[in-house]
C-alpha cells in the first residue's frame, strides 16, 4: 500500500469544504432567509472543525469551534442570518484557509474576527473550551478506582437485543481473559423452553472470577459498549458483595451543550457522488506512463512497418488501437469542469463591488465545459485580472453610468464554451470600452510603438497586455493597473492559448481567453530544417505552401509571400536556427497562426503528422525561447516542439518594423 | 540532499566519498555515486538551436528528455568527436532548488571508488585553468589527482550563459 | 479471513484515517461517503461492524442506523458512530436507534482500534 497521509488528504479536503462553504456564504449574501444555505454552512464548518482537530490542526479546530456554534443558534432559529455576519464569516473562511495553509502562523489574527461575531451573534455564545482528544475506550468518568484489590467477581446478564445490535459475550469475555485469569461460569437459569426460546436473544448470564490487580475502570471498560440495559455487578476479591451503581452512564455529560437538532438536511449539495478523488501527482504520473506507451507503440509501429510480418502488424494495430484509446481515458480523466474555477470570482466580484462602491451582477455561464485540470489551475491567476479590470476600468461609477442613460448596476459576464479544439474563455462587461486613443498615446509615451506606427484598433487593444503597459489615470489600489495584465499573455503563451479582445466604446469591452483543450499530447505536423526535425503543434497550421523561387531566391531583406492578396511575413527557420547543412532544392512554408496574426515559417521538407508527447526543457534550456518543449519520436530520438506564438511575436515585430520603415520611406 | 548526508550515506562517518571516475579532455573527474542514475553508450544527440554551448543537445533517457552536457566546454577543452569508449553519465543535481536529472558527456568511465576526503585539498586559487568555483576539490587517489568538481555551481543557470562567457572561461 | 468493517463518513480524511488505521491492523475496509451510500452497502455486504458520521449529507447517520437496523440483514451487526463531545442529545438518539456505542470526535488510532476489537474482535 503507498503511503498517505491523512493530514494531506485533510488539507485538500479542507480546500474544498472551503470553497463550497464561500459559495454557500455569496448564496446566503443573497438569500438570507434560505435555512438549507445556513445548514450547509454548518455542516462545512463541523466537518473542518471534526476533521482539523483530528489531524492536528487544533488551531483550526479552536478558531472554527465559535462559528459552528453561531451557525447552529442561527440553524435553531436563535439568531437571525445578516450580511454583516456573511460577511464575517467570509473573512472567517480565509482565515481558516490560511491557519491550515501555515500552522502556528496567524492564529492572533483570529482574535478580531472572533470579537467581530461575537458583536454580532450576540450574547449567546460562550467561550466554551473547544472539545480536546478524549479516550473513547476509558472515558474518564467511572467511579475510583479500587487498585488494591487482588481481583474481581464480575456477575454480568446481556440486555435482550445486544445480540442484534452486534454485541458478542465471547468477545466480553475473551477481553476479560486480557486482564488476567478468569474463571468462567454461564448460568442457563433464565433460558426458557425451546419453543419459547428466541435465538436472537441472550437467554445466559454469566459470573466470572478474575485473578488481576486492574483498575475497576479497566472492568468497567470492558463493559463500555453494553452496559446500558445491561446488568453488571462488579465487586472486589474475597468479598462478594452486589453493587448496584456500577454502570455508570457513558460518556461526560454537558447539560449546557445545545440540542442537536435534526439531523438530516434536505437541499445541501451533493458532494462526492460516486467519484474518487486522486491526487494530481497521480494522474501526471498516469500520464507520462501512457506518454511513454504512445511513443513506444509508435516505435513498434515503425519496425512493424519494417518487417511486414503480417501477424506483428495485426497486434501493432491492436496496441495502436488500445494505447489511443488508453491516451483518450487518461485524457478524459484530467479534464475537470470549468466551473471550479469560476466559484472563486464570486468572491473576487463581491469583495471589488464593496471596494469600488460599483454595483455588479456577475453572471457566469458554461460551468460544465471542461478542460484539463492543470489549465484550470493555471488559469485562475490570468482571470482575476481580466475580471478586476473589467470592474475597476471597464464599469463606470452608478451616478456616470446613470448619466450615459445606462442601468446603474453594470454587468460583467464570465462564460465557457468549446470552440472545436479549442476552449473560449469569456469575460464581458457592459462598461466604457477600451479607449484606443488613449492606449495609443500610452503606448508611444511608453516606448511600445511608434508615434506613426500605424496599427488597428484590435493590434491597440492587445497592448493593454504588453508588459508595464498601463493607462491608469489614477492608479488604483484594487487592481494594480498594468501590472498583471501582462501576466495574461504570459499565461496565455505558455499554455499554447491566445487572446482576442473585442471593445465598442461606450458600449463595453469582450475579452475572450482561447486555448487548446489539453496541454500533455498534441497532434504535431514533422518538418525538417537541416538535418534536424522539429514539430509544429497543429492546432496552429494553417497551410503549407512552395516558397516560390524567385522569393527563394530573392533578396533577404523582402521576406514577405503574398497569400490571397494579403502579406505574410516568414522567418526561414535554417536562419534562426543556424543551420549548416546546404538546403533543400524547394523549400517549403508552414503558415502558422495565433489569433489574426500570422507568420509562415520556412522549413526543408515537411515529413508528416504524429502525435505528440510534450516533454518540458529543463531550466537548463529556459532562455531558448522558441521552443516550446520536446517530444520523443518513433526512433526513439528527441525532436523540438516550436514555440508558435514565440515565432509568430518575432515575425509581427519583423513585420512591424520593416512597414514602419516602409511607412517612412514613402513619407521622404 | 544535503553534502553531509550523502556522506554519511557513502562510508563511515564522512571520512570518504564513494565516487565515479572518468575521463574528460585527458583529465580525471570523479562524480558523487549517489548522485549518479545510469551509464549509457552513446545516443543520438538532438542539437537545441541558440542553447550554451555547454548544453546543447538533448538525449531520450528511458523516454524522458534530458538535457546533456558537455563539460569540456566549462573546462575549457578542446571538442572531440565521441568514440568507442565515449559514455553518457546520467546524474541528478539541483538546479534553482529543483532536482534536474542531467546527462554528461565522457571520454570514458573507469570505476567506482571511495575517496578519502582527508587527501582533498582545495582548488589552488591562482594558476588553475578552471574557474575555481567550479572545483570542489582535488584529490588523490592511487597516485592520481582526480578534480571533484561543484556539479551544481558548474550547471548553475546563472552564468552558464552565452558563448562569450564560455570564452572568458577559456580565456581565465 | 480478515474482518470486514464498513465506514461511512462525508469526510475523506477521517475516512481514510480509519481505513488506513483498521486497514494496518489486519482489517478489511470499505468506504461509503454518506448514509445512502453506506445503507446499500450495509444491506449488500455482511460487516462485522459499521463506523459511521452523523453529521452528513443525503443521509444523516441517524436515519442510516434507523433504516439499517429495520432491515433483517442488521442483526448482529454492531454499528459505533463518531460524535462530539457535547452531543448528547444525538448520542442517545443514536443508541436508542440501534447502535452499540460511539467514539468522540476526536479521537486517534489506538482508540479507535480499541473500541474496533471490541465490537468486531481481533
Amino acid at each position: 500500500m503507498t503511503q498517505i497521509d491523512p493530514a494531506e488528504t485533510f488539507r485538500l479536503e479542507a480546500q474544498d469544504v472551503l470553497e463550497q462553504l464561500e459559495q454557500t456564504l455569496l448564496d446566503l449574501g443573497d438569500d438570507l432567509d434560505d435555512m438549507a444555505l445556513v445548514d450547509g454552512a454548518f455542516r462545512a464548518l463541523h466537518t473542518i472543525k471534526g476533521s482539523g482537530a483530528m489531524f492536528g490542526f487544533t488551531e483550526v479546530a479552536d478558531f472554527v469551534h465559535e462559528f459552528e456554534t453561531a451557525f447552529d443558534r442561527l440553524r435553531k432559529g436563535d439568531a437571525a442570518p445578516s450580511g454583516e455576519l456573511v460577511r464575517v464569516a467570509l473573512g472567517a473562511k480565509d482565515h481558516i484557509a490560511r491557519l491550515i495553509a501555515e500552522p502556528n502562523a496567524h492564529a492572533r489574527a483570529g482574535v478580531p474576527i472572533l470579537d467581530r461575531l461575537r458583536a454580532i451573534v450576540g450574547t449567546g455564545i460562550q467561550a466554551e473550551a473547544p472539545p480536546r482528544p478524549v479516550d473513547a475506550a476509558t472515558p474518564g468518568n467511572g467511579p475510583a478506582a479500587g487498585d488494591a484489590s487482588h481481583g474481581w467477581r464480575i456477575r454480568f446478564r446481556l440486555p435482550e437485543d445486544a445480540l442484534s445490535l452486534g454485541a458478542s459475550p465471547a468477545l466480553l469475555l475473551d477481553e476479560l481473559r486480557e486482564l488476567g485469569d478468569c474463571t468462567v461460569l454461564a448460568s442457563a437459569e433464565d433460558l426458557p423452553s425451546l419453543e419459547k426460546l428466541d435465538p436472537e436473544i441472550c437467554h445466559l448470564s454469566w459470573d466470572v472470577t478474575l485473578l488481576s490487580d486492574c483498575s475497576r475502570d479497566a472492568v468497567e471498560d470492558v463493559f463500555l459498549f453494553v452496559e446500558d440495559g445491561m446488568q453488571l455487578d462488579i465487586a472486589p476479591l474475597p468479598a462478594a458483595g452486589p453493587r448496584s451503581d456500577a454502570a455508570a452512564p457513558a460518556g461526560p455529560s454537558d447539560p449546557a451543550a445545545p440540542p442537536a437538532g435534526k439531523t438530516d438536511r434536505a437541499g445541501a449539495p451533493p458532494r462526492e457522488n460516486s467519484s474518487l478523488r486522486v491526487a494530481a501527482e497521480r494522474l501526471d504520473e498516469l500520464l507520462d506512463r501512457v506518454g511513454e506507451l504512445v511513443i513506444a507503440q509508435a516505435r513498434l509501429s515503425q519496425i512493424a512497418a519494417e518487417s511486414s510480418n503480417p501477424s506483428l502488424m495485426t497486434v501493432t494495430e491492436e496496441i495502436e488501437r488500445l494505447s489511443a484509446g488508453l491516451r483518450d481515458t487518461t485524457m478524459g480523466i484530467r479534464m475537470v469542469p470549468i466551473g471550479t474555477l469560476f466559484g472563486r470570482f464570486r468572491r473576487l466580484v463581491h469583495d471589488l463591488s464593496a471596494e469600488l462602491g460599483k454595483d455588479v451582477d456577475f453572471v457566469t455561464s458554461g460551468e460544465q465545459t471542461e478542460l484539463d485540470k492543470t489549465v484550470i489551475e493555471s488559469l485562475a491567476d490570468p482571470l482575476v485580472h481580466v475580471i478586476r479590470n473589467a470592474i475597476d476600468h471597464g464599469l463606470e461609477s452608478p451616478e456616470a453610468r446613470a448619466k450615459a442613460g445606462k442601468p446603474r448596476q453594470g454587468s460583467v459576464r464570465l462564460s465557457a464554451a468549446h470552440e472545436g479544439a479549442e476552449v473560449a474563455i469569456t469575460v464581458s462587461d457592459d462598461g466604457a470600452g477600451l479607449d484606443t486613443d488613449r492606449i495609443r498615446r500610452k503606448a508611444e509615451a511608453s516606448g511600445l510603438i511608434a508615434s506613426d506606427a500605424t496599427l488597428s484598433d484590435s493590434e491597440l487593444h492587445r497592448l493593454i497586455f504588453h508588459p508595464g503597459f498601463s493607462t491608469a489615470q489614477e492608479v488604483s489600489a484594487i487592481s494594480g493597473r498594468g501590472v498583471g495584465m501582462d501576466v495574461v499573455s504570459r499565461t496565455m503563451d505558455a499554455l499554447r492559448g491566445r487572446i482576442d479582445v473585442d471593445s465598442q466604446r461606450g458600449r463595453g469591452a469582450t475579452v475572450t481567453l482561447r486555448l487548446p483543450l489539453t496541454l500533455a499530447i498534441i497532434d504535431g505536423m514533422m518538418v525538417r530544417v537541416g538535418r534536424n526535425r522539429y514539430s509544429i503543434p497543429l492546432s496552429a497550421v494553417e497551410e503549407c505552401v512552395e516558397l516560390p523561387p524567385d522569393i527563394a531566391e530573392g533578396s533577404r531583406g523582402r521576406n514577405f509571400l503574398r497569400i490571397r492578396d494579403k502579406l505574410v511575413p516568414f522567418l526561414r527557420l535554417r536562419e534562426l536556427f543556424g543551420t549548416q547543412e546546404p538546403e533543400d532544392l524547394h523549400q517549403k512554408v508552414v503558415i502558422v497562426s495565433t489569433g489574426e496574426q500570422r507568420v509562415g515559417l520556412v522549413v526543408d521538407q515537411i515529413l508528416g503528422n504524429t502525435q505528440t508527447v510534450i516533454k518540458s526543457l529543463s531550466r537548463l534550456h529556459a532562455d531558448v525561447e522558441t521552443f516550446a518543449g520536446a517530444t520523443i519520436m518513433g526512433d526513439g530520438t528527441v525532436a523540438l516542439i516550436l514555440d508558435v506564438a514565440n515565432l509568430v511575436r518575432s515575425g509581427q515585430r519583423f513585420e512591424t518594423r520593416l512597414r514602419d520603415e516602409q511607412t517612412k520611406g514613402q513619407a521622404a | 540532499m544535503t553534502q553531509h548526508a550523502r556522506d554519511i550515506d557513502a562510508v563511515p562517518a564522512g571520512e570518504a566519498m564513494r565516487a565515479l571516475t572518468l575521463d574528460v579532455g585527458g583529465e580525471v573527474f570523479a562524480i558523487e555515486a549517489t548522485s549518479v542514475r545510469e551509464i549509457l553508450d552513446m545516443v543520438p544527440v538532438t542539437e537545441v538551436p541558440n542553447a550554451p554551448a555547454f548544453v546543447a543537445g538533448l538525449i531520450n533517457v528511458r523516454g524522458r528528455v534530458v538535457p546533456l552536457a558537455d563539460l569540456r566546454v566549462k573546462f575549457g577543452m578542446e571538442h572531440r568527436p565521441p568514440d568507442d569508449d565515449t559514455r553518457i553519465v546520467v546524474f541528478e543535481i539541483t538546479l534553482e532548488e529543483e532536482p534536474t536529472v542531467v546527462g554528461m558527456l565522457a571520454d570514458r568511465v573507469h570505476t567506482v571508488c571511495d575517496i578519502a576526503l582527508s587527501t582533498m585539498e582545495p582548488a589552488p586559487k591562482v594558476g588553475m585553468r578552471w574557474r575555481p568555483e567550479f572545483v570542489r576539490g582535488i584529490a588523490k587517489h592511487d597516485g592520481n589527482f582526480i578534480i571533484v568538481p561543484e556539479m551544481n555551481r558548474v550547471f548553475s543557470t546563472e552564468g552558464a550563459g552565452t558563448a562569450n562567457s564560455e570564452n572568458e572561461t577559456r580565456a581565465g | 479471513m480478515s474482518k470486514k468493517i464498513l465506514t461511512i463518513d462525508d469526510s475523506k480524511s477521517v475516512r481514510q484515517m480509519i481505513s488506513m488505521t483498521l486497514g494496518s491492523a489486519g482489517f478489511t475496509v470499505e468506504e461509503a461517503c454518506d448514509g445512502a451510500e453506506g445503507y446499500e452497502k450495509a444491506i449488500a455486504c455482511g460487516y462485522d461492524a459499521i463506523i459511521t458520521d452523523l453529521n452528513m449529507p443525503n443521509m444523516s447517520g441517524l436515519d442510516f442506523i434507523r433504516k439499517f437496523r429495520a432491515h433483517p440483514s442488521s442483526r448482529g451487526v454492531p454499528i459505533i458512530f463518531l460524535s462530539t463531545e457535547s452531543d448528547d442529545v444525538s448520542k442517545r438518539e443514536a443508541k436508542s436507534a440501534g447502535a452499540i456505542g460511539w467514539i468522540v470526535k476526536p479521537f486517534d488510532q489506538n482508540q479507535l482500534l480499541a473500541a474496533i476489537k471490541k465490537v468486531a474482535g481481533a
